[in-house]
């Protein structure tokens, strides 16, 4: 059973993407209402017909000083690793264990989780073949043969889906449970609710979850635009324009620890898990329900879960990322459970792009900074609401949120819907 | 967040696709007798590779496995695998999701690397690269660039998942893990802690994998990690044995149905064992390197064990890991001595069924969890084959010869994944359990 009395708090987190490397930068940028969206430099997008992405736009260095380490790990893992390690370093967690008796550091590190959503891959990665398949003239046996002379021994572990929980355990010696979650977009977000669920299981102690992504690559934009999914501009989530999302890229992490642990230490606390939802609509990979079951399901869930009812919500950080159909039945699910109650609701793909893998724990993590700030920024780009979306409280400029809980949403491929529910 | 006080689990139904068989009964016959399921690789030509063997699935045929034919078309190997994998379970189990209960049904994967075929990086080459092979975007624009939008929804990180839940509707809790090796056992423990804390009654839970293809295999041996014996692929995977000198890469599917005790005593079912426990633990020692003293694996069996409330001295079989390479093999030895000092060398069963499979990499956990639980049922220990002599390290009480008869009141499988990760489960014999 639950413990009432065992609350489990936030008190770290870190984040990156196209709009910054910490919080506060990131803040500004939701603040000013002008977007990160923007002309791209990884590859040359003139005769593209997506032109804009939300591009990190940090050194390599800079967010992972290790030269050594780079040489292993491909670039979501860099943003990964240095998100988990920012939010490490924020909660305290690993400087109160150096503190510790060797005797009991052991312990600690047992104790000590690891939960990381990843996106899984990506495919500019196989393209370090290209060229022994062009040495190979197209043959299979000459590839076989020409392999080792052509490719890095290091590809494979370069391209492992869960890099970032084997790099920041060895680094930081986290060697609690732990698990890497390959669910596409809901890769991140799953990572706090499984992780919170482990704590309130009394699997560990205190669990860093992150989650990351760099979606952002010439395929990947191909497909998505080929399949209708992706703008040639900043995103305008639940505008009657809108007509697509566009990448973003990045990773968001936070620790989660028992609040009584938290205190014990003096940490500082940036919010409180309350519970989570998460369901499938089994439509297959790309469809979506018409009538937002998914979403209204796990809203349900999550609310059921925090032991809430929806007027105890005060915002709403929505998945909105900007694709017609997306956007509509996320309104229908919100609809469905709050009627003519629905609390502001916000999203921030616009300003940072989609981060797909890592797109809810970022959310979670600038929600957490709303609630803080008491400010519900607006969507910068928005400029008619849907007529479709009926009385849908959406809002340009920002508002106050009109209580301490919020609800992040999260969607996916795989008809994936999970919705966490926190306060502030 | 409601949590149950360790709700009981049960699994009543199993599915396998494996190199040993494209059913259950037709793969455990094989390991009962130690067939192996390795040979020359027959689906690409292998010839040029440092590895030729492989242990791949034989006379699939997709379009029987899976009758839904637009659901098909976005099934990769593995997902086929999965699929059939899953329909055999959920048969067995003899209950499926229905619309009144399709919300309380869960699904949890085990899902392989997000990889590439072969044939469609063949297409990026012919039209996105230079003259040395250097990729060039702008080819993909070309207006013949034949790229197709239901291959690229294959490769999706959760496209195995999403396709799983439409063929069976379940619509509750979903999620789809990947901790390389580890990822079946992580799968089907992430399954056992959804149901324990309410989120769902049934639960379908599993892994499928298959890098039996020109790039899969290429990640292996460029790190050296496949056993090169290309003129004995049946003996190629011998786990424990002293001359051993890497893993056979084998593919397929392993699937779980997962319910509730009391539901499944409620409606008469057949219940294989109690999914009793699962322990989980991160190594944090190096990539693909294991920990020699066992530090990592020691963790996640001891949580399995307690997690399961059983005593090291009720396991009588261990389903190991044993991948064939020399620092796992030792690794894990190294942690079945520190758990079980006293009964790993002379009653404790262990054997390693990659020697006859292969190492079904993100399916092995899930696979070798049914083997846990289909040893349970006949009593008997499947055969740890290929063994001439054992490495004075893994002096454990290996099943060499034939399979051992003897009852098993709990069984034990290790998982151990490249990147740290190491998943145990614990399934207890049903006549044990005493409710």
């Amino acid at each position: 059973m639950k413990n009432a009395s065992e609350k489990i708090v936030f008190t770290g987190s870190g984040i990156v993407c196209g709009a910054g490397a910490q919080v506060n930068d990131i803040w500004d940028v939701l603040e000013s209402g002008e977007t990160a969206v923007g002309p791209y430099s990884q590859w040359d997008g003139e005769n593209w017909p997506v032109k804009v992405a939300a591009e990190v736009k940090e050194n390599n260095r800079t967010l992972v000083p290790d030269r050594k380490l780079h040489k292993t790990i491909s670039r979501t893992d860099m943003f990964g690793i240095y998100a988990a390690e920012q939010a490490i370093e924020n909660s305290g967690v690993l400087a109160h264990r150096d503190g510790l008796d060797e005797a009991e550091q052991d312990g600690y590190n047992d104790r000590t989780g690891l939960v990381v959503g990843s996106g899984g891959g990506n495919y500019t990665s196989n393209y370090d073949y290209l060229p022994l398949i062009t040495e190979a003239k197209g043959e299979l046996h000459e590839f076989g043969k020409e392999l080792s002379n052509q490719v890095t021994p290091m590809w494979l572990l370069k391209n492992l889906p869960n890099n970032v929980l084997c790099h920041v355990g060895i680094r930081g010696q986290l060697k609690g449970t732990n698990a890497c979650i390959t669910n596409q977009c809901a890769s991140g977000i799953m990572a706090v609710a499984e992780s919170a669920s482990a704590i309130w299981n009394g699997e560990a102690d205190r669990i860093v979850a992150a989650g990351h992504d760099a979606p952002f690559e010439p395929e990947m934009v191909y497909y998505y635009h080929k399949l209708g999914l992706m703008s040639g501009e900043a995103p305008k989530p639940f505008d009657k324009e809108r007509s697509g999302t566009v990448f973003g890229e990045g990773a968001a992490a936070v620790v989660l620890e028992r609040e009584e642990e938290a205190k014990a230490r003096g940490a500082e606390i940036l919010g409180e898990f309350l519970g989570f939802g998460c369901c499938t609509e089994a439509t297959g990979i790309l469809d979506l329900s018409p009538d937002g079951n998914g979403v209204q399901r796990a809203i349900e869930q999550a609310l059921d879960d925090a032991e809430l009812s929806p007027s105890d919500i005060g915002m709403i950080c929505a998945h909105g990322n900007g694709t017609p159909a997306s956007d509509l039945t996320e309104s229908i699910g919100i609809r469905e459970v709050f009627g003519e109650g629905i609390p502001p609701v916000t999203g921030f793909k616009w300003a940072y792009g989609h981060l797909i893998g890592a797109s809810g724990i970022a959310d979670l993590v600038m929600t957490l900074e709303a609630l803080k700030r008491e400010v519900l920024p607006g969507i910068g780009t928005l400029n008619e609401v849907d007529p479709d979306m009926g009385d849908f409280p959406v809002a340009r400029t920002a508002v106050k949120p009109t209580s301490r809980n919020a609800l992040v949403i999260c969607r996916g491929f795989g008809g994936m819907n999970v919705v966490v529910v926190v306060r502030v | 967040m409601a949590f149950k006080e360790k709700r009981r689990i049960a699994v009543t139904g199993i599915g396998l696709v494996t190199p040993v068989g494209n059913s259950t009964e037709e793969t455990w016959a094989a390991l009962r007798a130690g067939k192996s399921g390795a040979d020359q690789i027959a689906s690409f030509d292998a010839s040029g590779f440092s590895t030729t063997i492989g242990a791949e699935v034989k006379n699939f045929d997709r379009e029987e496995a899976v009758p839904d034919k637009k659901l098909l078309k976005y099934a990769s190997r593995s997902h086929a695998f999965a699929l059939a994998a899953a329909a055999e379970a959920l048969a067995d189990a003899g209950v499926a999701p229905t619309p009144e209960d399709s919300h309380r049904w869960g699904l949890t994967v085990g899902a392989g690397m997000m990889s590439v075929a072969y044939d469609d990086l063949k297409v990026i080459h012919d039209y996105a690269t230079d003259e040395n092979g250097y990729f060039d975007a702008d080819g993909m624009l070309k207006p013949d660039f034949p790229g197709n939008p239901v291959n690229f929804c294959r490769w999706q990180s959760n496209a195995g998942l999403g396709l799983l839940a439409k063929q069976f509707g379940i619509r509750g809790y979903a999620t789809s893990v990947h901790t390389a090796c580890a990822s079946g056992g992580q799968a089907i423990g992430s399954a056992l802690k959804a149901m324990r804390r309410g989120q769902c009654d049934r639960m379908l839970a599993g892994g499928f994998d298959s890098m039996l293809n020109p790039i899969g295999i290429s990640g292996f041996c460029l790190l050296g990690a496949l056993s090169t014996d290309n003129d004995n692929p049946e003996g190629a995977s011998r786990p424990f044995d002293k001359s051993r000198n890497g893993f056979v890469l084998g593919e397929g599917a392993g699937f779980l149905v997962l319910e509730d005790w009391e539901k499944a005593k409620e409606r008469g079912a057949n219940i294989y064992a109690e999914l009793a426990g699962d322990g989980n633990s991160l190594s944090a020692y190096r990539i693909t390197d294991s920990p020699p003293d066992g530090n990592g694996p020691i963790q996640a069996i001891q949580q399995a064990l307690g997690d399961a409330g059983v005593t090291v001295d009720e396991i009588d079989y261990i389903n190991a890991h044993g991948t064939s390479t020399q620092m796992n093999d030792r690794s894990e030895c190294a942690a079945m001595k520190a758990v079980f000092p006293d009964r790993i060398h002379d009653s404790i069963r262990v054997s390693s069924t990659k020697s006859c499979m292969g190492h079904l990499i993100a399916a092995a956990g899930a696979v070798e969890a049914a083997v846990c639980c289909l040893s349970i049922r006949d009593s008997i220990a499947p055969l740890n084959a290929n063994h001439a002599e054992t490495d004075p390290d893994c002096d454990v009480n290996l099943v060499l010869g034939e399979a051992k008869p003897g009852r098993i009141r709990a069984a034990l499988s290790n998982s151990l994944g490249f990147g740290g990760s190491n998943s145990s489960l614990v399934f207890r014999n049903p006549e044990e359990v005493s409710v």
